[in-house]
């Protein structure tokens, strides 16, 4: 990138978004239903109050043990035949997953921002292999070769007569944008897939430590398919989603739901610890009865540790990824998918800052106007906008200064004032 | 000096909406508040340096600005910004501290002499809302008292903006963005204006100069915009329902 790329590639995005009135309809119909939804949701479960305090203390002392519990988590996942992988950074995990799978092989996906954060897909494709998303809305940003909006509806920014044109494309025979038929029309496709595939990628939500138990919270059911279906399943996911137990996980579960999507639980949460197996002849076990034979476990660090240690940037760590405050969020209800790089909205910020570097984010973070909306609604108070301002001041003392705020400092400093007035005109008043 | 509060217009009231300041400093001398402003000296109070991760240039910032107030005498401060006004209570204390001096929002401030204001404010037919800024709302905690200020006004029917208080929706100015993404910060405001106001409200009412400048900006035409003591004068005046 040249000295003034970081700047100018994301201010190009930021207005193709402003312009883009198609996008902004998918999304502010999102956030109307996004809204109501969570609203009604927490007033009918007042014990969410409670419980998400409780989430918060287990993620403090998680955090604080990380290293301990992957160490646990692994040796916890060995001990019920399960296989498990330390990947110290992308590509680490990259080589780690492509070992996995071979090449030529056909291979589903369920949705995982941890994916996308070490560009599985692009790995896998390198070597051959066909990648199918099946969360529907990754599978229409995958057709439609864009980029994911939402961490948790990754094609929010895409209305329904868009999704009927790319789906037009894929049967080459017109669909009419009814969102039913739509959905229709992804099952039909990718059912064949599920049951074809060699590999199922899967993400996870929660791990618990003490008995390696991988959890998937999901509502179309394709997670399922996804880590069931193929005869290998290969979960890649942060060291930062490891809590000790499963009671703590289970904490975790009831908060995430409501303050995900507005419902009180979601329609499928699969707990899986270690392989499909089966002792139903003679006591013998057999690994692989109707589950995969196999299951891998990649753990990934990727500048986790690093938000670890800094103090000012730890909290980021206790985001259970629910994406409320994405839609709660004033610039992210214009910008959308642009204010962030991998992650997005102000919690988003830090983590695209510290998985996948300052330059691809540095001009977005001076589109946060830290106005603490994204702290009140959270459900673990993380205090976004104060970590915000430290990543700017990091940032800054990086050379990733606007030269409008650049011009503002000199000003102040010069005159006074940030609009390089002279002010000695000013009369001085008194009453 | 000393017996009289300093009025910290704050650059954005004192350089861009001076009918901020001015209706302000009117106020107060029709209130018979005895007040100083530190005039062509006042300078920055280093708001927009802290979020813009200047952290230098907002220490030294600080401090003289520290200085220029203390040596003059000061122990009140009252200012228009809500930016000024978190910056001085409560991050001052962080980077330098502290300050020898107490600060309030003139909302604050008011509210503490309202006996000063009743039976003074002309009546009006007019339905209102207020605009919570981030910066006195959610990050100092102050939501009731402008609204009660607002509410002083005869005839005026206050209405509540769909996400108000700790949940209101940010103007999209603040933090340096204004500077940065003009455009970006119209937007917020226009999508906050259009989806937030109830409908039949005419008057905004904001209580910050860089709200006020930004909504007034991007809403032309939209919704008339009044910043607080502009539109306690006005109502003092009785001009009101002929003031644009
Ligand atoms: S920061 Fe809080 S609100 Fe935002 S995604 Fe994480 S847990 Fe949810």
């Amino acid at each position: 990138m040249g000295s003034d790329d970081w700047l100018t590639f994301k201010r190009d995005e930021f207005k193709r978004w402003m312009e883009d009135d198609r996008r902004r309809t998918g999304l502010s119909r999102a956030v109307a239903a996004y809204t109501s939804a969570k609203a009604n949701a927490l007033s009918r479960l007042p014990e969410l109050e409670d419980m998400r305090r409780e989430v918060r203390k287990i993620k403090e002392q998680s955090i604080q043990h990380m290293d301990e519990l992957v160490k646990i988590t692994m040796d916890s996942v060995r001990e019920v035949k399960g296989e498990a992988y330390f990947a110290r950074d992308a590509e680490e995990a990259r080589e780690i997953v492509s070992g996995l799978v071979g090449s030529g092989k056909l291979v589903v996906k369920s949705k995982s921002l941890t994916g996308d954060e070490v560009g599985i897909n692009e790995a896998l494709e390198e070597r051959e292999n066909r990648v199918y998303e099946t969360d529907l809305g990754e599978f229409i940003i995958q057709l439609r070769k864009e980029k994911p909006t939402h961490i948790i509806n990754p094609s929010v920014h895409v209305p329904r007569e868009e999704v009927a044109k790319t789906f037009s494309e894929l049967l080459g025979k017109p669909v009419s944008p009814e969102i039913p038929a739509l959905v229709g029309i992804a099952r039909d496709y990718l059912r064949e897939k599920f049951c074809n595939a060699d590999v199922g990628i899967t993400g996870a939500n929660v791990v618990s430590a003490k008995t390696g138990t991988i959890f998937i919270v999901e509502n179309e059911g394709n997670a399922r398919f996804v880590s069931n279906a193929p005869p290998k399943h290969i979960c890649l996911t942060g060291i930062e989603k490891i809590v000790p137990t499963l009671s703590d996980a289970f904490r975790l579960l009831q908060v995430l739901p409501p303050y995900a999507t507005g419902v009180f639980m979601s329609a499928y949460v699969s707990m899986i610890t270690g392989p499909s197996k089966t002792a139903d002849i003679e006591k013998t076990i057999v690994y692989g009865a109707h589950g995969p034979k196999e299951l891998h476990l990649v753990l990934l660090d990727n500048g986790r540790r690093s938000m670890a240690d800094e103090e000012a940037f730890r909290e980021a760590l206790y985001c259970i990824r629910c994406g409320g405050c994405m839609y709660e969020c004033p610039v992210y209800r214009v910008i959308g998918g642009a204010f962030g790089n991998n992650y997005f909205g102000g919690i988003g910020l830090i983590w695209s800052a510290f998985t996948t570097g300052d330059e691809k984010v540095a001009a977005a973070v001076d589109a946060c106007t830290k106005c603490g909306r994204c702290k009140e609604v959270c459900p673990l108070e993380i205090d976004t906008p104060r970590m915000v301002e430290r990543l700017k001041q990091r940032l800054v003392k990086k050379g990733f200064v606007q030269p409008k705020h650049e011009e503002i400092m000199k000003s102040i400093l010069e005159k006074g004032n940030p609009f390089g007035e002279d002010e000695r005109a000013n009369r001085l008043s008194r009453g | 000096m000393p017996d009289s509060i300093l009025y910290w217009k704050g650059c954005m009231s004192r350089l861009r909406t001076k009918s901020i300041s001015d209706s302000t400093m009117e106020l107060f001398r029709r209130m018979g508040i005895r007040f100083e402003t530190l005039g062509e000296s006042e300078g920055c109070c280093g708001s927009v340096l802290l979020r813009t991760g200047q952290l230098e240039a907002a220490k030294k910032t600080a401090e003289s600005t520290v200085d220029r107030i203390s040596s003059a005498g000061f122990t009140e401060v009252v200012t228009s910004c809500p930016g000024c006004f978190r910056t001085m209570a409560s991050e001052y204390p962080v980077i330098l501290g502290g300050a020898p001096f107490r600060v309030r929002h003139v909302s604050q401030f008011l509210v503490e002499r309202k006996s000063i204001l009743k039976d003074r404010l002309g009546s009006v037919d007019l339905k209102a809302c207020y605009h919570d800024p981030c910066h006195l709302g959610r990050h100092m905690g102050v939501y009731e008292e402008p609204r009660e200020l607002i509410r002083m006004v005869p005839g005026l029917e206050l209405f509540e903006m769909r996400d108000n208080r700790s949940k209101a929706l940010c103007c999209g100015s603040g933090g340096g963005v204004r500077s940065a993404y003009p455009e970006l910060s119209r937007e917020v405001a226009k999508t906050a204006a259009r989806d937030q106001v109830p409908a039949g409200v005419k008057l905004l009412v904001t209580a910050c100069p860089f709200c006020n400048y930004n909504f007034k900006d991007a809403c032309s035409g939209q919704i008339r915009v009044i910043d607080l003591p502009e539109l306690l004068l006005s109502a003092w005046r009785a001009d009101l329902n002929g003031e644009r």
